[in-house]
Protein backbone atom coordinates (compact mmCIF):
# COMPACT_ATOMS: atom_id res chain seq x y z
CA UNK A 1 0.00 0.00 0.00
CA UNK A 2 2.74 2.46 1.05
CA UNK A 3 4.64 1.36 -2.00
CA UNK A 4 1.77 2.20 -4.30
CA UNK A 5 1.35 5.63 -2.75
CA UNK A 6 5.05 6.40 -3.18
CA UNK A 7 4.96 5.12 -6.71
CA UNK A 8 1.97 7.31 -7.58
CA UNK A 9 3.67 10.30 -5.98
CA UNK A 10 6.75 9.87 -8.15
CA UNK A 11 4.70 9.57 -11.36
CA UNK A 12 2.51 12.56 -10.55
CA UNK A 13 5.49 14.70 -9.63
CA UNK A 14 7.04 14.24 -13.03
CA UNK A 15 3.73 15.12 -14.68
CA UNK A 16 3.40 18.28 -12.63
CA UNK A 17 6.95 19.33 -13.45
CA UNK A 18 6.15 19.08 -17.15
CA UNK A 19 2.86 20.84 -16.55
CA UNK A 20 4.57 23.72 -14.73
CA UNK A 21 7.11 24.21 -17.51
CA UNK A 22 4.29 24.26 -20.02
CA UNK A 23 2.28 26.77 -18.01
CA UNK A 24 5.25 29.10 -17.70
CA UNK A 25 4.90 29.76 -21.41
CA UNK A 26 1.49 31.30 -20.87
CA UNK A 27 2.28 34.04 -18.38
CA UNK A 28 0.16 36.47 -20.39
CA UNK A 29 -2.84 34.33 -19.52
CA UNK A 30 -2.21 35.03 -15.86
CA UNK A 31 -2.97 38.74 -16.19
CA UNK A 32 -5.91 38.14 -18.50
CA UNK A 33 -7.46 35.65 -16.09
CA UNK A 34 -6.71 37.89 -13.10
CA UNK A 35 -8.47 40.82 -14.80
CA UNK A 36 -11.38 38.54 -15.64
CA UNK A 37 -11.68 37.33 -12.07
CA UNK A 38 -11.56 40.87 -10.66
CA UNK A 39 -14.27 41.97 -13.11
CA UNK A 40 -16.63 39.10 -12.29
CA UNK A 41 -15.95 39.51 -8.57
CA UNK A 42 -16.94 43.17 -8.88
CA UNK A 43 -20.15 42.19 -10.74
CA UNK A 44 -20.96 39.65 -8.02
CA UNK A 45 -20.46 42.17 -5.21
CA UNK A 46 -22.57 44.75 -7.06
CA UNK A 47 -25.33 42.14 -7.45
CA UNK A 48 -25.31 41.50 -3.71
CA UNK A 49 -25.28 45.25 -3.10
CA UNK A 50 -28.34 45.55 -5.36
CA UNK A 51 -30.24 42.95 -3.34
CA UNK A 52 -29.32 44.78 -0.14
CA UNK A 53 -30.73 48.04 -1.51
CA UNK A 54 -34.09 46.37 -1.02
CA UNK A 55 -33.56 44.16 2.01
CA UNK A 56 -31.50 43.99 5.19
CA UNK A 57 -30.82 40.27 5.11
CA UNK A 58 -30.75 37.30 2.74
CA UNK A 59 -31.92 34.15 4.50
CA UNK A 60 -30.69 35.50 7.84
CA UNK A 61 -27.29 36.65 6.48
CA UNK A 62 -26.38 40.33 6.48
CA UNK A 63 -24.45 42.06 3.68
CA UNK A 64 -20.94 41.32 4.98
CA UNK A 65 -21.84 37.70 5.77
CA UNK A 66 -22.89 37.26 2.14
CA UNK A 67 -19.61 38.87 1.01
CA UNK A 68 -17.73 36.29 3.11
CA UNK A 69 -19.74 33.60 1.35
CA UNK A 70 -18.96 35.17 -2.01
CA UNK A 71 -15.24 34.94 -1.17
CA UNK A 72 -15.62 31.25 -0.33
CA UNK A 73 -17.53 30.78 -3.60
CA UNK A 74 -14.74 32.43 -5.58
CA UNK A 75 -12.08 30.31 -3.88
CA UNK A 76 -14.00 27.15 -4.68
CA UNK A 77 -14.58 28.27 -8.26
CA UNK A 78 -10.80 28.76 -8.44
CA UNK A 79 -10.29 25.12 -7.45
CA UNK A 80 -12.71 24.11 -10.20
CA UNK A 81 -10.86 26.18 -12.82
CA UNK A 82 -7.42 25.15 -11.62
CA UNK A 83 -7.91 21.40 -11.20
CA UNK A 84 -11.29 20.06 -12.27
CA UNK A 85 -11.94 21.70 -15.62
CA UNK A 86 -8.51 20.99 -17.16
CA UNK A 87 -8.39 17.49 -15.63
CA UNK A 88 -11.59 15.52 -15.26
CA UNK A 89 -13.44 18.09 -17.40
CA UNK A 90 -11.48 16.81 -20.36
CA UNK A 91 -12.80 13.27 -19.94
CA UNK A 92 -15.71 13.41 -22.44
CA UNK A 93 -13.28 14.44 -25.21
CA UNK A 94 -10.94 11.59 -24.27
CA UNK A 95 -13.78 9.09 -24.29
CA UNK A 96 -15.03 10.25 -27.66
CA UNK A 97 -11.61 10.26 -29.31
CA UNK A 98 -10.30 7.12 -27.66
CA UNK A 99 -7.45 9.05 -26.03
CA UNK A 100 -8.49 7.47 -22.73
CA UNK A 101 -6.55 4.38 -23.85
CA UNK A 102 -3.35 6.28 -23.16
CA UNK A 103 -4.59 7.02 -19.64
CA UNK A 104 -5.61 3.46 -18.86
CA UNK A 105 -2.23 1.98 -19.75
CA UNK A 106 -0.43 4.26 -17.32
CA UNK A 107 0.81 2.66 -14.11
CA UNK A 108 -1.36 4.82 -11.81
CA UNK A 109 -4.99 4.73 -10.73
CA UNK A 110 -6.97 6.05 -13.71
CA UNK A 111 -9.39 8.22 -11.71
CA UNK A 112 -6.56 9.72 -9.71
CA UNK A 113 -4.53 10.45 -12.81
CA UNK A 114 -7.42 11.85 -14.86
CA UNK A 115 -8.37 14.13 -11.98
CA UNK A 116 -4.94 15.61 -11.32
CA UNK A 117 -3.15 15.33 -14.65
CA UNK A 118 -3.23 19.01 -15.53
CA UNK A 119 -3.25 22.01 -13.26
CA UNK A 120 -4.16 25.41 -14.62
CA UNK A 121 -1.88 26.94 -11.99
CA UNK A 122 -2.61 30.60 -12.76
CA UNK A 123 -6.17 30.11 -11.59
CA UNK A 124 -4.86 29.54 -8.09
CA UNK A 125 -4.99 33.33 -8.00
CA UNK A 126 -8.79 32.99 -7.84
CA UNK A 127 -8.46 30.89 -4.69
CA UNK A 128 -6.20 33.50 -3.10
CA UNK A 129 -8.47 36.39 -4.16
CA UNK A 130 -11.54 34.61 -2.83
CA UNK A 131 -10.02 33.85 0.54
CA UNK A 132 -8.67 37.41 0.71
CA UNK A 133 -12.17 38.80 0.09
CA UNK A 134 -13.63 36.58 2.80
CA UNK A 135 -10.83 37.64 5.15
CA UNK A 136 -11.36 41.32 4.36
CA UNK A 137 -15.10 41.07 5.02
CA UNK A 138 -14.45 39.41 8.39
CA UNK A 139 -11.81 41.93 9.47
CA UNK A 140 -13.91 44.85 8.22
CA UNK A 141 -16.77 43.86 10.49
CA UNK A 142 -14.35 43.17 13.35
CA UNK A 143 -15.18 39.48 13.60
CA UNK A 144 -11.83 37.78 13.53
CA UNK A 145 -12.61 34.06 13.55
CA UNK A 146 -11.16 32.03 16.40
CA UNK A 147 -8.76 29.13 15.84
CA UNK A 148 -11.61 26.67 16.29
CA UNK A 149 -13.64 28.45 13.61
CA UNK A 150 -10.69 28.51 11.23
CA UNK A 151 -10.20 24.82 11.85
CA UNK A 152 -13.90 24.17 11.19
CA UNK A 153 -13.55 26.21 8.01
CA UNK A 154 -10.57 24.14 6.89
CA UNK A 155 -12.48 20.90 7.38
CA UNK A 156 -15.72 22.08 5.78
CA UNK A 157 -13.86 23.68 2.86
CA UNK A 158 -12.17 20.33 2.23
CA UNK A 159 -15.64 18.75 2.33
CA UNK A 160 -16.81 21.35 -0.18
CA UNK A 161 -13.99 20.45 -2.55
CA UNK A 162 -14.88 16.75 -2.13
CA UNK A 163 -18.54 17.43 -2.95
CA UNK A 164 -17.77 19.57 -6.00
CA UNK A 165 -15.23 17.01 -7.18
CA UNK A 166 -17.78 14.22 -6.80
CA UNK A 167 -20.35 16.16 -8.81
CA UNK A 168 -17.79 16.58 -11.60
CA UNK A 169 -16.77 12.91 -11.56
CA UNK A 170 -20.43 11.89 -11.75
CA UNK A 171 -21.29 14.35 -14.54
CA UNK A 172 -18.23 13.41 -16.56
CA UNK A 173 -18.78 9.67 -16.05
CA UNK A 174 -22.07 10.11 -17.87
CA UNK A 175 -20.04 10.65 -21.03
CA UNK A 176 -19.36 6.90 -21.11
CA UNK A 177 -23.07 6.45 -21.80
CA UNK A 178 -23.93 9.61 -23.71
CA UNK A 179 -21.04 10.41 -26.00
CA UNK A 180 -22.77 13.53 -27.29
CA UNK A 181 -22.75 15.22 -23.88
CA UNK A 182 -19.60 17.26 -24.28
CA UNK A 183 -20.89 20.35 -22.57
CA UNK A 184 -22.06 18.78 -19.32
CA UNK A 185 -19.64 21.09 -17.53
CA UNK A 186 -21.88 23.96 -18.66
CA UNK A 187 -24.64 22.37 -16.62
CA UNK A 188 -22.43 22.44 -13.54
CA UNK A 189 -21.46 26.07 -14.19
CA UNK A 190 -25.08 27.13 -14.36
CA UNK A 191 -26.27 25.32 -11.26
CA UNK A 192 -23.16 26.17 -9.25
CA UNK A 193 -24.05 29.86 -9.69
CA UNK A 194 -26.77 29.22 -7.14
CA UNK A 195 -24.07 28.63 -4.51
CA UNK A 196 -23.28 32.38 -4.58
CA UNK A 197 -25.97 32.93 -1.98
CA UNK A 198 -26.71 31.23 1.33
CA UNK A 199 -29.05 28.32 0.76
CA UNK A 200 -31.46 29.78 3.33
CA UNK A 201 -32.07 32.68 0.93
CA UNK A 202 -34.01 30.44 -1.46
CA UNK A 203 -37.69 29.49 -1.27
CA UNK A 204 -38.48 26.00 0.05
CA UNK A 205 -38.53 24.03 -3.21
CA UNK A 206 -35.19 25.37 -4.43
CA UNK A 207 -33.67 24.91 -0.98
CA UNK A 208 -34.71 21.26 -0.96
CA UNK A 209 -33.18 20.84 -4.41
CA UNK A 210 -29.85 22.37 -3.38
CA UNK A 211 -29.56 20.50 -0.09
CA UNK A 212 -30.63 17.00 -1.11
CA UNK A 213 -30.70 16.53 -4.87
CA UNK A 214 -27.86 18.71 -6.20
CA UNK A 215 -25.89 19.11 -2.96
CA UNK A 216 -24.37 22.52 -3.68
CA UNK A 217 -25.66 23.84 -0.34
CA UNK A 218 -22.81 21.91 1.27
CA UNK A 219 -20.21 23.66 -0.85
CA UNK A 220 -20.35 27.33 0.14
CA UNK A 221 -23.01 27.85 2.79
CA UNK A 222 -21.38 25.47 5.28
CA UNK A 223 -17.75 26.73 5.10
CA UNK A 224 -18.98 30.34 5.14
CA UNK A 225 -21.13 29.47 8.18
CA UNK A 226 -17.98 28.20 9.88
CA UNK A 227 -16.25 31.53 9.24
CA UNK A 228 -19.18 33.68 10.35
CA UNK A 229 -19.75 31.54 13.44
CA UNK A 230 -23.18 30.15 12.70
CA UNK A 231 -22.12 26.55 12.15
CA UNK A 232 -23.34 24.03 14.71
CA UNK A 233 -20.87 21.24 15.48
CA UNK A 234 -23.44 18.59 14.59
CA UNK A 235 -23.85 20.12 11.13
CA UNK A 236 -20.08 20.05 10.64
CA UNK A 237 -20.12 16.32 11.35
CA UNK A 238 -22.98 15.89 8.88
CA UNK A 239 -20.96 17.77 6.31
CA UNK A 240 -18.04 15.40 6.73
CA UNK A 241 -20.42 12.46 6.29
CA UNK A 242 -21.91 14.04 3.15
CA UNK A 243 -18.43 14.62 1.73
CA UNK A 244 -17.36 11.04 2.31
CA UNK A 245 -20.63 9.66 0.94
CA UNK A 246 -20.28 11.82 -2.18
CA UNK A 247 -16.72 10.65 -2.77
CA UNK A 248 -17.74 7.01 -2.30
CA UNK A 249 -20.75 7.26 -4.60
CA UNK A 250 -18.79 9.00 -7.35
CA UNK A 251 -16.00 6.41 -7.12
CA UNK A 252 -18.61 3.68 -7.55
CA UNK A 253 -20.16 5.42 -10.55
CA UNK A 254 -16.71 5.92 -12.09
CA UNK A 255 -15.93 2.20 -11.83
CA UNK A 256 -19.26 1.14 -13.32
CA UNK A 257 -18.78 3.68 -16.11
CA UNK A 258 -15.22 2.63 -16.87
CA UNK A 259 -16.36 -0.93 -17.40
CA UNK A 260 -18.45 0.32 -20.33
CA UNK A 261 -15.44 1.82 -22.05
CA UNK A 262 -14.45 -0.05 -25.20
CA UNK A 263 -12.20 2.56 -26.82
CA UNK A 264 -12.94 4.31 -30.09
CA UNK A 265 -11.59 4.32 -33.59
CA UNK A 266 -9.34 1.78 -35.16
CA UNK B 1 -37.44 43.50 -66.51
CA UNK B 2 -36.14 44.92 -63.27
CA UNK B 3 -38.98 43.34 -61.31
CA UNK B 4 -38.32 39.98 -62.96
CA UNK B 5 -34.68 39.95 -61.85
CA UNK B 6 -35.70 41.17 -58.39
CA UNK B 7 -38.15 38.29 -58.17
CA UNK B 8 -35.41 35.92 -59.22
CA UNK B 9 -33.07 37.31 -56.57
CA UNK B 10 -35.74 36.81 -53.92
CA UNK B 11 -36.24 33.21 -55.06
CA UNK B 12 -32.51 32.53 -54.83
CA UNK B 13 -32.34 34.06 -51.34
CA UNK B 14 -35.29 32.03 -50.21
CA UNK B 15 -33.76 28.82 -51.55
CA UNK B 16 -30.40 29.56 -49.97
CA UNK B 17 -31.94 30.34 -46.60
CA UNK B 18 -34.18 27.28 -46.71
CA UNK B 19 -31.15 25.07 -47.32
CA UNK B 20 -28.99 26.77 -44.69
CA UNK B 21 -31.73 26.50 -42.09
CA UNK B 22 -32.49 22.90 -42.98
CA UNK B 23 -28.81 22.00 -42.59
CA UNK B 24 -28.54 23.89 -39.29
CA UNK B 25 -31.68 22.24 -37.97
CA UNK B 26 -30.43 18.75 -38.88
CA UNK B 27 -27.11 19.44 -37.13
CA UNK B 28 -29.00 20.65 -34.03
CA UNK B 29 -31.07 17.48 -34.09
CA UNK B 30 -27.86 15.46 -33.81
CA UNK B 31 -26.94 17.40 -30.69
CA UNK B 32 -30.28 17.18 -28.88
CA UNK B 33 -28.68 16.30 -25.55
CA UNK B 34 -26.31 19.27 -25.77
CA UNK B 35 -29.18 21.57 -26.66
CA UNK B 36 -31.17 20.37 -23.68
CA UNK B 37 -28.18 21.23 -21.50
CA UNK B 38 -27.78 24.73 -22.99
CA UNK B 39 -31.49 25.28 -22.50
CA UNK B 40 -31.19 24.41 -18.81
CA UNK B 41 -28.05 26.56 -18.60
CA UNK B 42 -30.05 29.48 -20.01
CA UNK B 43 -32.88 29.31 -17.52
CA UNK B 44 -30.87 28.76 -14.33
CA UNK B 45 -29.83 32.42 -14.08
CA UNK B 46 -33.40 33.79 -14.12
CA UNK B 47 -34.49 30.97 -11.80
CA UNK B 48 -31.79 31.88 -9.26
CA UNK B 49 -32.62 35.60 -9.47
CA UNK B 50 -36.31 34.86 -9.10
CA UNK B 51 -35.57 32.65 -6.08
CA UNK B 52 -33.71 35.43 -4.28
CA UNK B 53 -36.21 38.20 -5.16
CA UNK B 54 -39.09 35.88 -4.22
CA UNK B 55 -37.63 35.54 -0.72
CA UNK B 56 -36.97 39.27 -0.46
CA UNK B 57 -40.53 40.08 -1.55
CA UNK B 58 -41.96 37.62 0.98
CA UNK B 59 -42.13 40.49 3.48
CA UNK B 60 -44.11 42.71 1.06
CA UNK B 61 -43.79 44.27 -2.37
CA UNK B 62 -40.35 45.66 -3.33
CA UNK B 63 -40.84 49.07 -5.00
CA UNK B 64 -44.15 47.86 -6.42
CA UNK B 65 -42.87 44.41 -7.37
CA UNK B 66 -44.83 41.66 -5.63
CA UNK B 67 -43.70 38.03 -5.68
CA UNK B 68 -46.02 37.44 -8.63
CA UNK B 69 -44.63 40.44 -10.53
CA UNK B 70 -41.10 39.09 -10.05
CA UNK B 71 -42.23 35.66 -11.29
CA UNK B 72 -43.75 37.17 -14.46
CA UNK B 73 -40.67 39.32 -15.02
CA UNK B 74 -38.17 36.47 -14.77
CA UNK B 75 -40.29 34.09 -16.87
CA UNK B 76 -40.16 36.89 -19.43
CA UNK B 77 -36.38 37.19 -19.03
CA UNK B 78 -35.95 33.44 -19.60
CA UNK B 79 -38.06 33.58 -22.76
CA UNK B 80 -36.60 36.76 -24.27
CA UNK B 81 -33.05 35.77 -23.35
CA UNK B 82 -33.43 32.45 -25.14
CA UNK B 83 -34.76 34.23 -28.22
CA UNK B 84 -32.01 36.86 -28.26
CA UNK B 85 -28.89 34.98 -27.05
CA UNK B 86 -25.73 35.58 -29.02
CA UNK B 87 -22.91 33.06 -29.16
CA UNK B 88 -21.56 33.82 -32.64
CA UNK B 89 -18.44 35.60 -31.39
CA UNK B 90 -17.07 32.26 -30.16
CA UNK B 91 -17.74 30.64 -33.53
CA UNK B 92 -16.07 33.48 -35.43
CA UNK B 93 -13.12 33.33 -33.06
CA UNK B 94 -12.70 29.66 -33.91
CA UNK B 95 -13.27 30.20 -37.66
CA UNK B 96 -10.52 32.80 -37.78
CA UNK B 97 -8.08 31.09 -35.41
CA UNK B 98 -8.31 27.68 -37.01
CA UNK B 99 -8.67 28.77 -40.60
CA UNK B 100 -12.29 27.61 -40.96
CA UNK B 101 -13.04 31.05 -42.35
CA UNK B 102 -11.30 30.11 -45.61
CA UNK B 103 -13.94 27.97 -47.22
CA UNK B 104 -16.64 30.26 -45.91
CA UNK B 105 -15.05 33.11 -47.84
CA UNK B 106 -15.10 31.12 -51.06
CA UNK B 107 -18.86 30.68 -50.90
CA UNK B 108 -21.07 32.99 -52.95
CA UNK B 109 -22.88 34.03 -49.76
CA UNK B 110 -21.42 35.96 -46.79
CA UNK B 111 -20.82 33.84 -43.64
CA UNK B 112 -23.25 36.03 -41.68
CA UNK B 113 -26.16 34.41 -43.52
CA UNK B 114 -25.07 31.00 -42.31
CA UNK B 115 -24.99 32.43 -38.77
CA UNK B 116 -28.46 33.98 -39.17
CA UNK B 117 -29.87 30.68 -40.40
CA UNK B 118 -28.19 28.87 -37.47
CA UNK B 119 -29.73 31.32 -35.05
CA UNK B 120 -33.24 30.94 -36.45
CA UNK B 121 -33.01 27.15 -36.64
CA UNK B 122 -31.83 26.97 -33.00
CA UNK B 123 -33.92 29.68 -31.41
CA UNK B 124 -37.30 28.97 -32.96
CA UNK B 125 -37.66 25.48 -31.42
CA UNK B 126 -35.93 26.24 -28.10
CA UNK B 127 -37.87 29.46 -27.51
CA UNK B 128 -41.06 27.56 -28.29
CA UNK B 129 -40.14 25.02 -25.60
CA UNK B 130 -39.79 27.79 -23.00
CA UNK B 131 -43.08 29.31 -24.17
CA UNK B 132 -44.85 25.96 -23.81
CA UNK B 133 -43.39 25.48 -20.32
CA UNK B 134 -44.57 28.99 -19.42
CA UNK B 135 -48.09 28.32 -20.70
CA UNK B 136 -48.18 25.01 -18.80
CA UNK B 137 -46.95 26.74 -15.63
CA UNK B 138 -49.58 29.47 -16.06
CA UNK B 139 -52.30 26.81 -16.04
CA UNK B 140 -51.45 25.94 -12.44
CA UNK B 141 -49.81 29.11 -11.17
CA UNK B 142 -51.88 32.28 -11.65
CA UNK B 143 -48.90 34.50 -10.66
CA UNK B 144 -47.15 33.90 -13.99
CA UNK B 145 -50.17 34.75 -16.16
CA UNK B 146 -49.60 37.90 -18.22
CA UNK B 147 -52.58 40.10 -19.09
CA UNK B 148 -54.67 38.70 -21.96
CA UNK B 149 -54.03 41.38 -24.55
CA UNK B 150 -53.21 39.88 -27.97
CA UNK B 151 -52.24 43.33 -29.41
CA UNK B 152 -49.63 43.63 -26.66
CA UNK B 153 -48.35 40.14 -27.45
CA UNK B 154 -47.97 41.10 -31.11
CA UNK B 155 -45.95 44.17 -30.12
CA UNK B 156 -43.85 41.99 -27.80
CA UNK B 157 -43.05 39.66 -30.71
CA UNK B 158 -41.90 42.64 -32.79
CA UNK B 159 -39.78 43.93 -29.88
CA UNK B 160 -38.24 40.47 -29.38
CA UNK B 161 -37.35 40.10 -33.07
CA UNK B 162 -35.73 43.56 -33.10
CA UNK B 163 -33.88 42.74 -29.87
CA UNK B 164 -32.61 39.47 -31.33
CA UNK B 165 -31.37 41.30 -34.42
CA UNK B 166 -29.54 43.96 -32.37
CA UNK B 167 -27.91 41.44 -30.04
CA UNK B 168 -26.96 39.24 -32.97
CA UNK B 169 -25.28 42.07 -34.92
CA UNK B 170 -23.66 43.34 -31.72
CA UNK B 171 -22.18 39.92 -30.94
CA UNK B 172 -21.24 39.23 -34.54
CA UNK B 173 -19.52 42.57 -35.11
CA UNK B 174 -17.64 42.32 -31.80
CA UNK B 175 -16.64 38.77 -32.68
CA UNK B 176 -15.24 39.95 -36.02
CA UNK B 177 -12.68 41.98 -34.07
CA UNK B 178 -10.91 38.60 -33.94
CA UNK B 179 -9.45 39.69 -37.28
CA UNK B 180 -7.30 42.08 -35.24
CA UNK B 181 -7.05 40.63 -31.72
CA UNK B 182 -7.11 37.23 -30.04
CA UNK B 183 -9.23 38.58 -27.20
CA UNK B 184 -12.40 39.52 -29.06
CA UNK B 185 -14.44 37.08 -26.98
CA UNK B 186 -13.25 38.86 -23.82
CA UNK B 187 -14.98 42.00 -25.13
CA UNK B 188 -18.17 39.99 -25.57
CA UNK B 189 -17.84 38.73 -21.99
CA UNK B 190 -17.35 42.28 -20.76
CA UNK B 191 -20.62 43.31 -22.42
CA UNK B 192 -22.26 40.20 -21.01
CA UNK B 193 -21.16 41.20 -17.50
CA UNK B 194 -22.45 44.76 -17.88
CA UNK B 195 -25.73 43.47 -19.29
CA UNK B 196 -26.40 41.73 -15.97
CA UNK B 197 -27.42 45.15 -14.69
CA UNK B 198 -27.94 47.36 -17.73
CA UNK B 199 -30.20 44.88 -19.57
CA UNK B 200 -32.19 43.98 -16.49
CA UNK B 201 -31.04 40.39 -16.28
CA UNK B 202 -30.55 40.44 -12.53
CA UNK B 203 -33.44 42.73 -11.61
CA UNK B 204 -36.07 44.91 -13.28
CA UNK B 205 -34.41 48.20 -14.26
CA UNK B 206 -36.63 50.22 -11.95
CA UNK B 207 -35.01 48.54 -8.94
CA UNK B 208 -31.51 49.71 -9.92
CA UNK B 209 -30.04 52.95 -8.57
CA UNK B 210 -31.40 55.85 -10.70
CA UNK B 211 -27.86 56.80 -11.76
CA UNK B 212 -27.28 53.39 -13.30
CA UNK B 213 -30.61 53.51 -15.12
CA UNK B 214 -29.88 56.91 -16.64
CA UNK B 215 -26.49 55.63 -17.90
CA UNK B 216 -28.15 52.48 -19.30
CA UNK B 217 -30.49 54.63 -21.43
CA UNK B 218 -27.56 55.65 -23.62
CA UNK B 219 -26.67 52.04 -24.49
CA UNK B 220 -28.46 49.32 -26.41
CA UNK B 221 -28.59 47.11 -23.29
CA UNK B 222 -32.10 47.98 -22.00
CA UNK B 223 -33.64 47.59 -25.46
CA UNK B 224 -32.41 44.05 -26.07
CA UNK B 225 -33.94 42.49 -22.95
CA UNK B 226 -35.66 44.75 -20.44
CA UNK B 227 -37.88 46.54 -22.98
CA UNK B 228 -39.30 43.42 -24.71
CA UNK B 229 -39.85 41.74 -21.32
CA UNK B 230 -41.71 44.76 -19.97
CA UNK B 231 -43.86 44.99 -23.09
CA UNK B 232 -44.79 41.37 -22.51
CA UNK B 233 -45.49 41.62 -18.77
CA UNK B 234 -47.46 44.84 -19.11
CA UNK B 235 -45.04 47.26 -17.42
CA UNK B 236 -44.79 49.33 -20.60
CA UNK B 237 -48.11 51.17 -20.71
CA UNK B 238 -48.07 54.56 -22.40
CA UNK B 239 -47.74 55.27 -26.10
CA UNK B 240 -44.73 57.45 -25.29
CA UNK B 241 -42.96 54.49 -23.64
CA UNK B 242 -43.69 52.28 -26.65
CA UNK B 243 -42.53 54.94 -29.10
CA UNK B 244 -39.31 55.54 -27.16
CA UNK B 245 -38.52 51.83 -26.89
CA UNK B 246 -39.16 50.97 -30.52
CA UNK B 247 -37.37 54.09 -31.76
CA UNK B 248 -34.31 53.21 -29.67
CA UNK B 249 -34.42 49.65 -31.00
CA UNK B 250 -34.46 50.84 -34.60
CA UNK B 251 -31.63 53.32 -34.01
CA UNK B 252 -29.44 50.69 -32.33
CA UNK B 253 -30.23 48.18 -35.05
CA UNK B 254 -29.01 50.68 -37.65
CA UNK B 255 -25.88 51.47 -35.62
CA UNK B 256 -24.86 47.84 -35.15
CA UNK B 257 -25.66 47.04 -38.75
CA UNK B 258 -23.35 49.85 -39.87
CA UNK B 259 -20.63 48.71 -37.45
CA UNK B 260 -20.94 45.15 -38.74
CA UNK B 261 -20.57 46.27 -42.35
CA UNK B 262 -17.56 48.40 -41.46
CA UNK B 263 -15.74 45.69 -39.47
CA UNK B 264 -16.55 43.03 -42.05
CA UNK B 265 -15.24 45.11 -44.94
CA UNK B 266 -12.02 46.14 -43.19
CA UNK B 267 -11.41 42.80 -41.47
CA UNK B 268 -11.71 40.71 -44.60
CA UNK B 269 -8.89 42.71 -46.14
CA UNK B 270 -6.67 42.04 -43.13
CA UNK B 271 -7.35 38.36 -43.09
CA UNK B 272 -4.57 35.93 -43.92
CA UNK B 273 -5.48 32.28 -43.67
CA UNK B 274 -4.02 30.00 -41.03
CA UNK B 275 -2.55 26.63 -41.90
CA UNK B 276 -0.90 25.17 -44.96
Amino acid sequence: MMDRVRHTAIVMRSFWQLNWLEELQYRGNFFASLLGTLFWLAMAILTVALYFRHTTQLGGWDYWDVVVLLGVFNALAGVVECVLRPGIGHLPTDVRSGALDLVLVRPVDAQFYVSLRRLDVWRLADVVLGLALAGYALVHTGRMPSVVRLLAFGVTFAVAIAVVYSIWVSLMSLSFWFVAVENSSALFDAVFEAARYPVTAYPGALRFLFVYLIPIAWTTTIPASALTGRLQPSLALWAVAVGLAALGASRLLWRVALRRYTSAGG
Amino acid sequence: MASASAARAVTIWREQYTELMRAAFLVDLQYRASIAIWLLWGITEPVISLGIWWSIAAGGAVDGYTQGAFARYFFGVALVNQATLSWDAWNIDRWIREGEMNYRLTRPIAPIHEAIADNIAYKAPTTTIILVVWIAAAAFWPAVRVPFEPERWMLAVVAIVLAAAIRFLNGYATGLLAFWTTRATALVELQFGLSLFLSGRIAPLSLLPPGVVSVAQYFWFPYVLSFPVEVLTGSVMSTAQYARGFAAQIVWLAIWMALYLLVWKRGRRRYGAVGG
